[in-house]
C-alpha cells in the first residue's frame, strides 16, 4: 500500500462560462523512501494539486488517501488533525513565526501535537544533518534565507509525518543551494523513510528525484526519469 | 498563551507601547472613578452616616432639604428611629481664616442623630452656639475652641468637637442645636425643622404639606449630584470604549502582520482555536500588564495626593473597573480574531 495516493481527482472552479477545470482525472501515488517531482509551467495546476494533496481543498471529485485514510470526506477539523499528524509542508515562503526561536518553533508543534513527534535524539540528528543545531536560540530574523529554509524543513519533519509536500522549495536559490536543498529532500525520503512530493518548475532538482511527473493544463502524466 | 508570551517577550518595544497606552487609559479611568466616588461620597457622607432610610420633607420643597420647612403638625410624633433636623447653607467667617461654605444642621439632643454622632475629637454640643464640625475645618486651620461667625449672626460659634466624613453636597457640615438653626434662618414661629430623618425603611408621613421619600431619592435630587455622576460615568464609559478601540486597532495591525505566518501554521494543521487563544491571551496579558502599572501609579497617587482633593480609592469599585477594561480588551480582540478565523491556508501554496 502506498503511503500517499490521489485517485481520479477532478477540480473545477467557478460556474457557467467562468468555469475552469484545473485538474483532470489526476492519479498519483508516492511510496515511503522516494522523492517524486511534479513539474509543470505556471498555471498548469501544480498549486491546485498541492492544495488538494495537502488536504487544504476538497476536490470536486476523487479521493486523497494518506496511509490508507481518505480525508476528502472529512470535516475541516478532522482534516486539520490529519494534516498535523501525517503531512509536513515545506513551503516556498518559509514563514517561520518571527517571535519564536528555532527551539520554540518545535515547542509550538509539541503544544498542538504532544505525542508521536520526533524524539529529542531524532530531532538532534535532524538538526545536525541540516546544520542548524547551533541555531536553536536564534530568531528567524537572525538567520539567513538558507538557514530559515532548513529550519522550515526541520519543522515540517518534526511531527514525524508520513509524507512531505514541498512547494517550490528552491525558488530564488542559486544552483549550489538547489543541490543542497535537493540533497536534503532526498535525505528526508531515504533516511527518514518519508514519501516526499516536490512541486516545482526547477529542473535542477531532477538529480535528486526518484519519480518524475509532468502536469500540463491540469493533466498529470508520469515521465520516464532521464537523469542528465 | 505560549504564543502570546513569546511574542510579548520578543516584541518588547511594541508591547511596551501598547501597555503604556493601557497604563494611561487605566490610570485615567482609575483616577476618574476615584474622583467620582470621592465627590459622590462628599455629597452624601452626612446622610449615609445617619443610616437614614426615609426622609420626610415639605412637599413643596422640590425634595431639597435646604428649602424644606416642617411645622410641628407636619412633623408629628417621632419614635426613637426618627430625628428632626434643621438644615441651612452657611458661611463660616473668622479672622485669619478664609470664608468657608458649610451646611449647618441643627439637632435635638434627645434624638438618634445627635446621640449617634461620632465625635473624633472634643465633645458633643451642649449649649447654644457650640458646634461640632467636619474635619475639613481642621484642614482650614480651625482647632478645638476656635470660634467663627455664621452668615449674619454676629455671635461667635465655638468649635467643641470634630467629626469625620460629615459632608453634604461637598460642603462640610456644622452640627449645632436646633435653636441656632432657627436663629440662622430667622425663624421665630411656625416651622420647627427642615426634615425628619428615619432609620425605619417603612416610615411614612403623609401629613398635609409633607411628603416622605427614600434616602436615595433625596440623594439623587441633591443639586448637581446626578449631573456630576452622569458626567463621570460618561467620561469613564468613553474611556472604556477608547481602550476597546486601541486594543482592537493595535491587535488588528499586529494580527494582519502575522496572517501569512498563521496561514502556514493552519496549512500545517495547527487548529484555529490555538491562534484565536493566542490573540485573546495576548490582549488580556497586555491589558493586565497595563492595569498592574496603572494600579501602582494610582496607589502612589493616593499616597501623595492632598487630602483636600475629593477622592476615594475604593478597591471593589476599582477592581470592577479593571475587570471592565479586561472585558473591553477581550471584545476589542474580536475583530483580529475574525481575521485569524478567516485565514486561508491555501494562500500560502504557490508562493
Amino acid at each position: 500500500m502506498s503511503s500517499f495516493s490521489v485517485k481520479n481527482v477532478n477540480q473545477i472552479f467557478g460556474t457557467g462560462t467562468a468555469q475552469v477545470q484545473a485538474l483532470h482525472d489526476v492519479n498519483f501515488e508516492a511510496e515511503p523512501g522516494t522523492l517524486s517531482l511534479i513539474m509543470g509551467p505556471s498555471g498548469s495546476g501544480k498549486s491546485t494539486f498541492l492544495t488538494i494533496a495537502g488536504g487544504l481543498l476538497t476536490p470536486t471529485s476523487g479521493t486523497v488517501e494518506v496511509n490508507g485514510i481518505s480525508y476528502t470526506d472529512r470535516s475541516k477539523k478532522e482534516r486539520d488533525a490529519l494534516r498535523l499528524d501525517s503531512i509536513g509542508f515545506v513551503l516556498q515562503a518559509y514563514h517561520l513565526l518571527p517571535y519564536l526561536t528555532v527551539a520554540d518553533q518545535f515547542k509550538l508543534v509539541d503544544k498542538v501535537k504532544p505525542k508521536e513527534n520526533l524524539s529529542k535524539a531524532e530531532l538532534d540528528s535532524v538538526l545536525d544533518t541540516l546544520g542548524i543545531k547551533k541555531l536553536l536560540n536564534k530568531y528567524p530574523g537572525e538567520l539567513s534565507g538558507g538557514q530559515q529554509q532548513r529550519v522550515a524543513i526541520a519543522r515540517a519533519l518534526y511531527p514525524n509525518p508520513a509524507i512531505i509536500l514541498a512547494d517550490e522549495p528552491t525558488a530564488a536559490l542559486d544552483s549550489p543551494r538547489v543541490a543542497i536543498v535537493g540533497g536534503l529532500l532526498k535525505d528526508l525520503a531515504v533516511q527518514h523513510h518519508k514519501a516526499v512530493v516536490v512541486v516545482t518548475h526547477d529542473e535542477r532538482l531532477l538529480d535528486s528525484a526518484d519519480h518524475l511527473y509532468e502536469i500540463r493544463d491540469g493533466y498529470l502524466t508520469k515521465k520516464k526519469m532521464v537523469k542528465p | 498563551m505560549f504564543l502570546a508570551l513569546k511574542e510579548i517577550k520578543k516584541e518588547k518595544v511594541r508591547s511596551a507601547l501598547i501597555i503604556s497606552m493601557i497604563v494611561l487609559i487605566g490610570y485615567l479611568i482609575f483616577m476618574l472613578t476615584s474622583l467620582a466616588l470621592g465627590l459622590a461620597q462628599q455629597n452624601t457622607d452626612a446622610i449615609n452616616s445617619w443610616d437614614a432610610k426615609r426622609i420626610t420633607l415639605n412637599s413643596n420643597a422640590n425634595v431639597d432639604m435646604r428649602q424644606s420647612f416642617l411645622t410641628k403638625k407636619q412633623v408629628g410624633n417621632l419614635s426613637k428611629q426618627e430625628a428632626l433636623i434643621g438644615e441651612t447653607s452657611a458661611v463660616a467667617k473668622a479672622d485669619s481664616h478664609k470664608q468657608l461654605s458649610a451646611i449647618f444642621i441643627g439637632l435635638n439632643a434627645s434624638q438618634f442623630i445627635y446621640q449617634n454622632l461620632d465625635v473624633t475629637a472634643g465633645r458633643k454640643v451642649h449649649d447654644n452656639h457650640e458646634v461640632v464640625v467636619d474635619t475639613a475645618f481642621k484642614t482650614e486651620g480651625y482647632k478645638l475652641g476656635s470660634t467663627f461667625k455664621l452668615n449674619d449672626d454676629n455671635r461667635n460659634y465655638k468649635i467643641v468637637g470634630f467629626t469625620q466624613n460629615a459632608k453634604l453636597n461637598i460642603a462640610p457640615v456644622v452640627y449645632g442645636q436646633m435653636s441656632d438653626w432657627r436663629t440662622l434662618r430667622n425663624i421665630t414661629a411656625g416651622p420647627i425643622g427642615s426634615a425628619v430623618i428615619s432609620q425605619n425603611a417603612n416610615y411614612n408621613n403623609d401629613t398635609s404639606g409633607a411628603k416622605t421619600y427614600s434616602k436615595q431619592h433625596v440623594i439623587d435630587k441633591l443639586p448637581g449630584y446626578q449631573a456630576q455622576n452622569m458626567t463621570f460615568l460618561m467620561m469613564i464609559g468613553f474611556l472604556m470604549v477608547i481602550s476597546l478601540i486601541i486594543i482592537a486597532v493595535f491587535l488588528y495591525i499586529l494580527t494582519l502582520q502575522k496572517l501569512p505566518n498563521y496561514a502556514v501554521l493552519r496549512a500545517q494543521g495547527v487548529p484555529s482555536k490555538m491562534l484565536v487563544g493566542a490573540t485573546l491571551s495576548q490582549s488580556v496579558l497586555l491589558v493586565i500588564g497595563g492595569l498592574v502599572v496603572a494600579t501602582a501609579l494610582t496607589v502612589v497617587t493616593a499616597w501623595v495626593i492632598p487630602s483636600c482633593v475629593p477622592i476615594a480609592f475604593d478597591v471593589p469599585a476599582l477592581s470592577g473597573v479593571g475587570i471592565g477594561l479586561i472585558v473591553m480588551a477581550m471584545i476589542g480582540s474580536l475583530i483580529p480574531i475574525k481575521s485569524v478565523l478567516n485565514v486561508d491556508p491555501v494562500s500560502v501554496i504557490g508562493g
